[in-house]
């Protein structure tokens, strides 16, 4: 019963495979728990010195891992795994530096003002300042961030390290710094953040690395969300200027994809005064990648600008609906859905409603999809009559080659219906679309109508489902069609039935089903059994409900094995 | 224009309608500037209006134009090549490169960079939507390509060119100079990187003062593939002009190169895309060792540290490339590696791949690898004799068997006592290797007990301890690999 802990650990880290090693490092934290404080700092530690010089990655990945949770079992003398975790910030592998500085940040949280000051920061500068191995300078950097609140009057010394480095020759260097420079101006005060990092900022948003250059842009938003409206005017806007105009178009991609996150964080005055206009060149440029990019950003970008600007937007809308390139049209139509609904109905029903339309028979099945999700966004924005233009469109897209085109507008008409809840516009209009799931020859597109159904039910009611929608229902059961529509319209009835009154599911319904009881296939059969199931349940008039059972009944000799399943079911409960 | 060009317009034939009627094109080289110039002995005295032709047309090129759309400029373009054409033949006289070229070099290089220096495009199969799994072949071409292709070849002759001495070239030749240079190596065009390649070697070759910052940016273009990107389109033409680096290195070598080995050609094995450039790393790797012979143990541990895991492809390669290694080893300097150097080969022998058993069993064919063996035959003997054993009879592969057949002869031969008591060893520690996941488990299970009991016992030390997260079960992936899960070798 009482192994020394320690010693069990060293036995399982002799095994020569590497995944067990792995194992058994993850267990220290019951090691370190057994061995207190002291022995930790006896025996453990130095056990782990002797691991750094000729372990594997792996192996020294889960130690950086696991001397954060030793930390948490010693917290008031955690200290101690510090420079073990140095060493592994210096080390080669990536995986390995990244996990000693979450680590290293851990420690730091038990650590008082005072350690981190005397203690962590030393470390950090000694990391930063170590010339051979630009590892540990990346990871210096990465330490900063989070303990830069806390360094007290180290403050300074921090900031000047971090502005040194910005100017590396080491690219490697100078990418962690553009990464990290939004996040460290997060817990600076406004005066350094405008004194010291803006005028790096600038350097490194000129690097003569594309990649630089590009992973500024993130932190160009961070950085401006803590400036207030005319500090960003004059600091961030020349750069994001710049950065539209950048010759690399990794970096314009770059603006593009954090534009409306952007135009968020400069506020309102400055977006529509000026991000308007360059974000409009953005969603010209010359790389088809840049744009569809752009025109993704677009759909949220302008909810940030004022309303009576928007105007200024259409004219692009109208030049990307015919983009060469289908992703942007595709994502074009996002936004006319969108824009929709903030801009004055005569306006784009004028300007953009056509566009739109020409949309949805697009050659590109997505664009077409896409357009057809919209143009019910749309139709909800302007009103009915709307409708009377769209309706005809997607009645065509409901014939399109395509089903994923199909089940879209599907879905279109039915947020239609339940959006407009008005029985004459819907059975003018929409009813004569929306029936045609039962037609569909794509199941996805049949059973998508149908998992809706009971919500159009309860929006339009009984009457509506148990007079022109039944009917729909028994022309596809009389016609001679493919059994699975028939299936499908048998589900339909089941759904009627859920949603109408007992006299109703016997005079109407249970006729239909009773006939379905008697189908040349089975398979519509032992549906028909389901079915009449949850009639079953509806019906009072016990006569009626004889024979329903009386019908199941007959089926317990069919020749089909799944038939005489369902119907022993059906008569068990 | 066309006659120089002939070689890369047949291969992008149909793409260069960019000049339709160039019959009235000027005679090569302009016979009158050639001849003004002849007369011409000191660099001041260059006649003016020879003078404002070469600027103009200087400037003319440094213009930039999309070259990704044929239907522009096209006048310009027509233009634009004429003049390179031009430029490039007067490199050809020497008296014009002594007194016009050599004094402008300032804006000639600005006129290059501002051509070639440019975001690399990602080149599209189609710009259409094609359906995947389409046929890959490599026909990915650059529009722009033909329209740069004079640039770099003008550069390319600049460079070869003898006039323009050291002193003048290296005072462009930056540092940000050079990064942006090798930033192009990621191109996607072959053709591209071919030129970068050569001009970079010239480059290197002339511009003595500037070698160490070059090969300083080298490296950090490789450290960035090793840590960060993980792919880098020209890492085989960097390597071959580190190639001829590395041969003009004087022995012994210094302590930058020794580091350089270590921090970069070795840990470039471990890359996912190595095997798009191992060739030339193994060159590499080749050429240090026969400057430091002492660096091979170095390699043969990173081989082993780095070895690929589910890519059997690699595997290969990386038993070409220690075989080979090996061989330069001194064997006395290879102890602490034997463990790991034999295990992994009885694993790839007992693996489930043919290919990679195969390769592993031609060590045995090597008379130097055989004296390794023999040299450490108290270890290899106890590790590979029951293994192979074991596999001879079971393997389901009846070629490969019999090999295995035959190496047990060989082992047989080399020792028969030390065969036979390893053969009856009791509890042969090493047949794990070849054990299913099962066996393992009982193997484990007298410390897993252990585990189980200490982890009681921290719980009743501090009722807040959470059981830990071990990673790996045995029905892990990685067990699998190891050829714990080895569905092809039934142990009896």
């Amino acid at each position: 019963m009482s192994e020394n802990p320690f010693e069990v650990l060293k036995e399982d880290m002799e095994n020569e495979e590497v995944y067990l090693k792995v194992n058994a490092m993850h267990r220290v934290k019951v090691v370190a728990t057994l061995l207190g404080s002291d022995k930790i700092k006896s025996q453990l530690i130095p056990y782990f010195e002797t691991l750094l010089k000729k372990e594997d990655d792996e192996v020294l990945f889960a130690l950086a891992e696991e001397l954060g949770n030793i930390a948490q079992i010693i917290p008031n003398q955690s200290s101690c795994l510090l420079s073990l975790l140095e060493q592994l910030a210096g080390f080669d592998e990536t995986v390995v530096r990244e996990q000693a500085v979450k680590s290293i940040a851990i420690v730091c949280g038990f650590l008082g003002d005072n350690d981190i000051a005397n203690t962590i920061v030393p470390m950090i500068i000694r990391l930063a300042s170590n010339d051979t191995n630009f590892t540990c300078r990346v990871s210096a950097v990465c330490l900063m961030c989070p303990l830069y609140a806390r360094a007290g009057n180290q403050k300074e010394k921090i900031r000047q390290k971090f502005t040194e480095l910005c100017s590396e020759e080491t690219p490697m260097v100078r990418r962690a710094v553009a990464t990290k420079i939004g996040e460290i101006a997060q817990f600076m005060d406004k005066i350094h953040v405008i004194q010291d990092l803006i005028p790096v900022l600038k350097q490194l948003c000129q690097d003569e690395q594309d990649q630089v250059r590009l992973l500024c842009m993130e932190s160009l938003m961070n950085i401006a969300k803590i400036l207030n409206s005319s500090e960003n005017k004059t600091n961030i806007l020349p750069l994001i200027i710049q950065s539209a105009e950048d010759k690399s178009w990794r970096v314009r991609l770059a603006l593009s994809k954090i534009f409306a996150d952007l135009a968020e964080a400069v506020g309102k005055e400055i977006a529509d005064s000026s991000l308007i206009q360059i974000f409009s060149n953005l969603l010209k440029d010359t790389e088809c990648d840049v744009r569809v990019i752009a025109v993704r950003s677009l759909a949220r970008f302008i909810k940030f600008v004022s309303p009576e600007k928007l105007n200024l937007i259409v004219p692009l809308l109208q030049l990307l609906s015919k983009d060469p390139f289908s992703q942007v049209k595709q994502y074009a139509c996002e936004v006319i859905g969108q824009i929709a609904t903030l801009l004055p109905k005569e306006y784009s029903q004028s300007k953009l409603q056509q566009y739109l339309i020409d949309l949805m028979a697009d050659d590109n099945q997505d664009v077409r999809r896409n357009a057809a999700k919209s143009a019910g966004q749309f139709a909800a924005a302007i009103g009915p009559e709307a409708l009377n233009q769209f309706v005809p469109f997607l009645k065509k897209c409901m014939d399109d080659p395509k089903w994923r085109v199909r089940k879209e507008t599907m879905q279109t008409i039915i947020q239609l219906a339940l959006t407009v809840k008005n029985p004459d516009v819907f059975n003018k209009q929409l009813e004569s679309v929306f029936v045609m799931f039962l037609k569909d020859r794509a199941a996805e597109v049949r059973s998508m109508g149908l998992i809706q159904l009971p919500a159009l039910i309860a929006t339009y009611k009984q009457d509506w489902a148990i007079g022109n929608f039944l009917s729909k229902c028994i022309e596809t059961l009389s016609k001679d069609v493919g059994s699975l529509y028939r299936i499908n319209a048998l589900y339909a009835i089941q759904q009627i039935s859920f949603a109408v009154d007992g006299p109703i599911a016997q005079d109407k319904l249970w006729p239909i089903v009773q006939k379905c009881l008697k189908d040349p296939v089975p398979n519509i059969r032992f549906v028909s059994i389901k079915v009449a199931k949850s009639l079953q349940k509806k019906i009072d008039n016990q006569q009626t409900l004889n024979q329903i059972k009386q019908s199941i009944n007959e089926l317990l000799e069919d020749p089909d094995r799944d038939v005489k399943f369902y119907a022993q079911e059906a008569l068990q409960n | 224009m066309q006659n120089r060009t002939a070689n890369s317009k047949q291969t992008t034939a149909g793409r260069s309608q960019v000049q339709p009627n160039t019959t009235t094109q000027q005679p090569r080289a302009p016979p009158q500037m050639v001849q003004n110039m002849a007369r011409v002995t000191d660099p001041k005295h260059v006649p003016k209006d020879t003078r404002d032709q070469f600027l103009k047309k200087i400037h003319f090129c440094s213009q930039p134009y999309d070259f990704n759309d044929d239907t522009k400029n096209v006048k310009e373009k027509q233009e634009r090549s004429q003049y390179l054409q031009e430029l490039f033949d007067l490199l050809k006289e020497p008296n014009f490169v002594n007194n016009l070229v050599v004094p402008h070099l300032d804006l000639i290089i600005e006129m290059i960079e501002k051509n070639i220096f440019r975001p690399l495009p990602i080149l599209k199969k189609t710009a259409t939507n094609g359906e995947i799994g389409m046929e890959d072949d490599d026909q990915l071409i650059d529009p722009a390509w033909t329209h740069l292709q004079p640039v770099y070849e003008y550069f390319l002759q600049l460079i070869v060119n003898e006039q323009p001495d050291v002193k003048s070239l290296k005072i462009f030749i930056t540092h940000s100079f050079i990064q942006e240079f090798l930033e192009l190596f990621d191109s996607e065009e072959p053709r591209e990187r071919e030129y970068l390649k050569n001009i970079l070697h010239r480059l290197y070759a002339k511009l003595v003062p500037r070698r160490k910052m070059i090969r300083k940016a080298i490296n950090d273009c490789f450290y960035t593939l090793i840590h960060e990107t993980y792919k880098f389109n020209g890492a085989a033409e960097l390597l071959d002009i580190l190639a001829s680096i590395i041969s003009g290195f004087a022995v012994p070598l210094r302590e930058e190169h020794v580091i350089f080995f270590k921090t970069v050609i070795i840990p470039l094995h471990k890359v996912q895309t190595c095997q798009f450039y191992h060739e030339q790393l193994l060159r590499c790797s080749m050429l240090f060792l026969s400057k430091d012979p002492t660096l091979a143990t170095f390699l043969v541990e990173g081989l082993l540290r780095y070895w690929p895991f589910a890519n059997s492809a690699k595997e290969v390669m990386f038993l070409n490339e220690l075989l080979e290694v090996l061989e330069v080893c001194e064997i006395s300097k290879l102890e602490p590696l034997i463990p790991k150097l034999f295990k992994r080969l009885i694993k790839c022998i007992a693996g489930p791949h043919l290919q990679v058993a195969d390769r592993a069993m031609c060590f045995f064919e090597n008379d130097y690898f055989l004296t390794i063996l023999k040299s450490y035959k108290p270890f290899t003997f106890p590790l590979l004799v029951p293994v192979i054993a074991q596999i001879a009879d079971t393997h389901w592969h009846k070629v490969l068997q019999e090999s295995l057949n035959a190496l047990k002869t060989i082992l047989k031969e080399i020792d028969y006592q030390a065969f036979d008591k390893a053969l009856n060893t009791k509890d042969p520690k090493y047949l794990y290797i070849i054990q299913d996941a099962k066996n393992q488990k009982k193997d484990r299970q007298k410390i897993e007990e252990k585990w189980k009991n200490l982890t009681k016992q921290a719980l009743q030390k501090n009722p807040n301890f959470k059981e830990p997260i071990v990673p790996y079960s045995d029905t892990h992936i990685v067990g699998e690999h190891n050829g714990l899960n080895n569905g092809n070798i039934t142990i009896l």
